[in-house]
């Protein structure tokens, strides 16, 4: 088992430093910062929610959107990477799995993801912590109860986060191992994203009694079931603003169920591939 | 586990299907080959005539349709078998951003080199393939020929027995093929076996003991170098001082025993062997 995750392992090292390098990773991570760091400047608009709700899904906004691109275009550009560059022909033609070599290329991806989402979440971290002490002079000053900031809720969010863009790199993954082409892999990809933030509604079409066929409620319940729901993951703002809010086993369990469907996705493209001619 | 055959290749049959139809188009046609332990063995044939995909089937990267193959006595693409098996993939590419160290270093893990000989195993490879002095630098700055012999040392890191070199010395000038032909003949010398696919004739000659010359995904010659080129009615005397009137006498006592003289040319060298002469004279000076 330890040769396994060694040759993994220095796959996925491999992989990490050569997407760290990428222009691609590093002009989203600065958009994404420059996104988290621009929303203290929302902070006197007013919908109908406190401002440091509003800052805090403003910027846990962008950390999804440029989150799911960097997991979507960076998952498939560094499979084919290797499949066009055909550095896969030397590598797969040592004593290395196909499974090891996704997995390798699988864990490289995630780690870059990562520190993707851990730095935006320690940038954010330090913005709300900073406004929440304003905020807290002014309260008590003004008699008002004080805004309340959770920095492990922030660190369990950052987490979440992180399993959910696994998930979707492990679905990028899959959809890689069968794909042709790299458009062809982010366009699927990219559907499937689409199709796990639209997951709930599945789910929920299926708990409310309807005339719906029996092939209909087939379906629905087959979505509800293949489809991972990533709109799951998506409890930032409660567990940074109001902790308390947030049952003590729910993280865990969004936690377990992003692990469960990553192990899944993984399972399936190390189907896919073994056949594949390289 | 030891057998006579490093590679032993039986009924092989890989067809691939093209286009929105599936049009089946035969890529190798019931190829059997056996090659033999310790020697260097060339691959021959034109483009398209199926060579990289036997080695590529060989090596496990593309399933076959039909035939069986196994190496050193081990099913291919069995982790044993791709142990004792060392590969450099025509043109190679290689993460630019490592070093040739780094990436000899890399693939020593991934073939299974255990972690307290990696480093001396490395420097092995990268003295044989001579890229010591150019192992620290990054691989986006190596020229081609370098690429090839970093390649090698990839191929070589974990000491196999049986090396596969598709190409080695394409795009590479003829200073850097002589190079890889010594290091190839340094390989030879440790008994490992060598099987070289090139379209360069010359050099086939030149290091293979035996040859298999493919062509339409057949077999249509296999056998060792020196018997299959060998014309064995015709014969070569060379002879300095040569004149006219002895030249006559020659012809004529020939023909006198019933043989009849083709030709009387100069003998000339190789074109590689001159520019080679000239070149490396010029490197060293």
């Amino acid at each position: 088992m330890k040769p396994f995750f060694t040759r993994s392992g220095w796959i996925a090292r491999v992989t990490f430093l050569e997407a760290i390098r990428q222009r691609f990773f590093a002009f989203l991570l600065v958009l994404s910062a420059a996104m988290v760091v621009s929303s203290v400047s929302f902070r006197f608009m007013d919908f109908g929610h406190s401002e440091l709700k509003f800052v805090a899904d403003f910027a846990f906004g962008g950390m999804f959107l440029f989150g799911s691109v960097l997991a979507l275009v960076m998952t498939a550009q560094l499979f084919f990477a290797e499949i066009d560059n055909r550095t896969a022909l030397t590598l797969l033609a040592k004593p290395l799995s196909r499974t090891e070599f996704l997995l390798g290329k699988f864990i490289g991806t995630w780690a870059v993801l990562g520190v993707f989402v851990f730095s935006l979440a320690f940038l954010q971290g330090v913005i709300l912590w900073s406004r929440a002490q304003e905020l807290i002079v002014l309260a008590t000053e003004s008699g008002r109860v004080a805004p309340e900031f959770s920095a492990s809720g922030l660190f369990s969010f950052a987490v979440l986060q992180w399993f959910r863009l696994g998930v979707v790199a492990a679905m990028v993954l899959m959809v890689s191992a069968v794909a042709r082409t790299f458009l062809f892999a982010v366009v699927v990809g990219a559907m499937t994203i689409v199709a796990g933030q639209l997951q709930w509604l599945a789910q929920e079409a299926l708990l409310k009694p309807s005339d719906a066929n029996a092939l209909t409620k087939a379906l629905l319940w087959l979505s509800s079931r293949v489809i991972p729901n990533l709109q799951q993951f998506n409890i930032g703002d409660t567990l940074v603003l109001d902790p308390s809010a947030v049952p003590a086993d729910s993280v865990g369990a969004v936690v377990a169920s992003g692990l469960f469907y990553l192990i899944a996705f993984l399972a399936l493209a190390s189907l896919a591939f073994r056949r594949r001619e390289i | 586990m030891t057998t006579a055959s490093a590679i032993s290749v039986q009924g092989l049959t890989k067809d691939f299907r093209v286009g929105l139809r599936g049009i089946k188009l035969r890529a190798v046609d019931n190829l059997s080959l056996e090659i033999p332990r310790g020697q260097v063995f060339g691959l021959l044939g034109p483009n398209g005539c199926g060579k990289s995909t036997t080695l590529k089937i060989v090596l496990g990267l593309v399933p076959a349709t039909a035939g069986s193959i196994s190496i050193l006595g081990f099913p291919s693409a069995t982790s044993e078998a791709r142990q004792r098996t060392g590969f450099l993939p025509e043109a190679p590419y290689f993460h630019k951003f490592l070093t040739g160290r780094e990436l000899v270093q890399y693939c020593a893990r991934l073939s299974g080199v255990p972690s307290d000989q990696v480093n001396d195993a490395v420097e092995a490879s990268l003295d044989l393939a001579a890229m010591t002095e150019a192992a620290s630098r990054p691989i986006g700055t190596y020229s081609k020929g370098m690429l090839q012999r970093i390649g090698l040392a990839q191929a070589i890191v974990h000491d196999p027995e049986l090396v596969i070199l598709d190409e080695p010395t394409a795009g590479v000038d003829p200073v850097g093929s002589a190079a890889i032909g010594r290091m190839i003949n340094a390989m030879r010398a440790k008994g490992k076996t060598i099987v070289l696919c090139s379209h360069l004739l010359g050099q086939v000659e030149q290091v293979c003991d035996r040859v298999a010359i493919m062509d339409r995904g057949r077999l249509v010659l296999e056998g060792r170098v020196d018997e299959v080129l060998a014309q064995r009615d015709r014969h070569v005397i060379t002879v300095e001082g040569l004149t006219p009137q002895a030249r006559e006498a020659a012809e004529a006592a020939l023909a006198a025993h019933g043989a009849k003289v083709t030709s009387i040319t100069h003998p000339r060298r190789s074109l590689e062997d001159l520019f080679r002469a000239l070149v490396t004279g010029s490197r060293d000076a």
